[in-house]
């Protein structure tokens, strides 16, 4: 499959400090590709000089295969979106004058007004000063803003972040729906429920280098015990390994309807990071 | 430039404007302050150097303010970033803001001065200079706009802009003597020079207005260079 993005050795030094350090990795298109990382891992840094916002010390980057020296173009911005922790909107203005705004600048037909609008569940909203709008509220105006030009790729730089759980399912469902329709998405997130969900690759972001890549479950595959963990009706606890000559074992448990529950030793991505980094993903 | 880009962001700041009530005041002062002076004398004609007070009010108060309170207001919450990285290039932005401008201190400016007589404006040599005194103080509200990181700052930068460049004709009320440095440093600026261009009729202060336009560009590309190459 072809990259939307190409990360060759990316390295960014602020005065003494190094952000990142010999970051590689590419992003297929039509991918969603998560970036994992505690505060002040380097995130932020990688999405910046993604988007054209800084210069690399060092390092390729390839994106939309556009190179660095035209990410600031409007060619380049006008095909990817971006929603980060910084975006904000105008907030004396309506909504549908915010987004008015960007679609003029992005040359998007107005009708994608209301179908976004539609998309992040606040058609209700429409008419209303943004500075009425709840912080939720704001977040899906904000992804709205990123998506209402159609961009080839989304930057989301923690999108359901401030978002209540009906709302995220919402939004995870409009993302996967626009993954769907070919956008590849590039997101950061805190919530280990929403990568697994939603990504099909991640990436452990610490001290400025990647320090795990790989599909969700197959990280978790990898980093498990290999063993099952079996619950009984007489509340005994049994932990099988997952060794073939452990079947009949199993086997058994269920055919004398002694199961109450039986799950794999998988962890989860939270407890991957902290075994790797010794640091909770926060 | 994109007139379909800078046509989007006018719309956007004129609106945005006419929301603010911070800055639609600013328009209000100059005729306030004109509403006043002509009713000051009997009948007699208003003083040229008077005339140009209000002209300075109009560009210190409306022009400079209203464009480094924009500016920084976009810094502070962080909606200049979105435009940023949005297909509309930086002159899209700064010339739909600055039409933004343009249309009310014109407005203000006309209101005010046909309260105090436009008939010494009337003239393309006036015009001319009143274009490039527009464009000079035009310059310094970008260029401080760049760096001013909050609307409460703002405050502190108009103050210099105001007393140096707007009231600069007041100096005279100071009775600091013909021979004062002040007053001949005074003399020097943008709009002494107009006030003496009416006097004498001379091109000469134009050419002096452009020098301090020119200066002012140069000030606000310097202030976007360093603005853009932060990390």
């Amino acid at each position: 499959m072809e990259n939307a993005m190409k990360v060759t050795g990316l390295r960014k030094v602020f005065n003494q400090h190094t952000a990142i350090e010999d970051v590689s990795f590419n992003v297929k298109r039509g991918e969603i590709f998560g970036l994992l990382g505690p505060s002040g891992s380097g995130k932020t840094t990688t999405i910046k000089i993604l988007t054209g916002e800084l210069l690399q010390t060092s390092g390729d980057v390839k994106v939309l295969d556009f190179d660095i020296a035209f990410f600031k173009t409007p060619d380049f911005k006008s095909r990817i979106g971006i929603l980060s922790d910084n975006s904000s909107l105008y907030d004396r203005l309506t909504v549908y004058d915010n987004l008015k705004l960007f679609c003029k600048l992005y040359d998007a037909p107005l009708e994608q007004i209301d179908v976004m609008l539609e998309e992040v569940n606040l058609k209700d909203a429409r008419n209303k000063a943004v500075s009425k709008l709840s912080k939720g509220m704001k977040q899906r105006v904000l992804l709205a803003k990123a998506l209402i030009h159609k961009p080839d790729l989304v930057f989301l730089d923690e999108p359901t972040s401030a978002l209540d759980p009906g709302n995220i399912a919402h939004i995870h469902r409009g993302l996967q729906k626009l993954n769907e329709a070919g956008t590849t998405i590039f997101i950061t997130t805190h919530d280990m429920e929403e990568a697994t969900k939603l990504c099909d690759r991640v990436a452990f972001l610490d001290k400025g280098r990647i320090q795990e890549l790989g599909n969700p479950n197959a990280l978790r595959y990898k980093y498990s015990t290999h063993a099952f963990h079996v619950e009984t009706f007489d509340d005994k606890r049994l932990v099988i390994e997952n060794e073939r000559e452990n079947a009949d074992e199993i086997k058994e448990l269920i055919a004398t309807g002694k199961v109450k529950s039986i799950q794999s030793d998988n962890p989860t991505l939270g407890q991957i990071f902290l075994k790797i980094t010794g640091k909770e993903l926060v | 430039m994109h007139t379909q880009r800078i046509g989007a962001i006018f719309e956007k700041d004129l609106k945005d404007f006419m929301k603010n009530m911070m800055l639609l005041m600013m328009p209000i002062a100059p005729i306030l302050l004109s509403i006043m002076y002509s009713r000051l004398g009997d009948g007699e004609e208003i003083p040229i150097s008077m005339l140009y007070i209000i002209v300075g009010v109009t560009f210190s108060a409306v022009t400079s303010s209203s464009m480094m309170t924009m500016m920084a207001e976009e810094n502070e919450k962080k909606t200049l970033r979105g435009l940023m990285l949005s297909p509309a290039s930086f002159m899209d932005i700064i010339i739909g803001k600055s039409l933004v401008v343009a249309l009310i201190t014109a407005v203000s400016l006309a209101i005010s001065l046909f309260l105090m007589g436009i008939e010494p404006f009337l003239s393309a040599q006036a015009i001319i200079g009143l274009v490039l005194l527009f464009l000079f103080f035009l310059f310094l509200g970008i260029g401080i706009g760049l760096f001013a990181k909050s609307i409460a700052s703002t405050s502190a930068y108009i103050m210099p802009v105001m007393f140096l460049f707007g009231f600069t004709p007041m100096i005279e009320f100071l009775a600091l003597g013909e021979d004062s440095i002040a007053i001949k440093v005074a003399d020097a600026f943008p709009i002494m020079q107009l006030i003496n261009m009416h006097d004498t009729n001379s091109w000469v202060p134009i050419g002096v207005v452009a020098l301090w336009t020119i200066g002012a560009a140069l000030f606000t590309y310097i202030c976007f260079k360093k603005e853009r190459t932060d990390d």
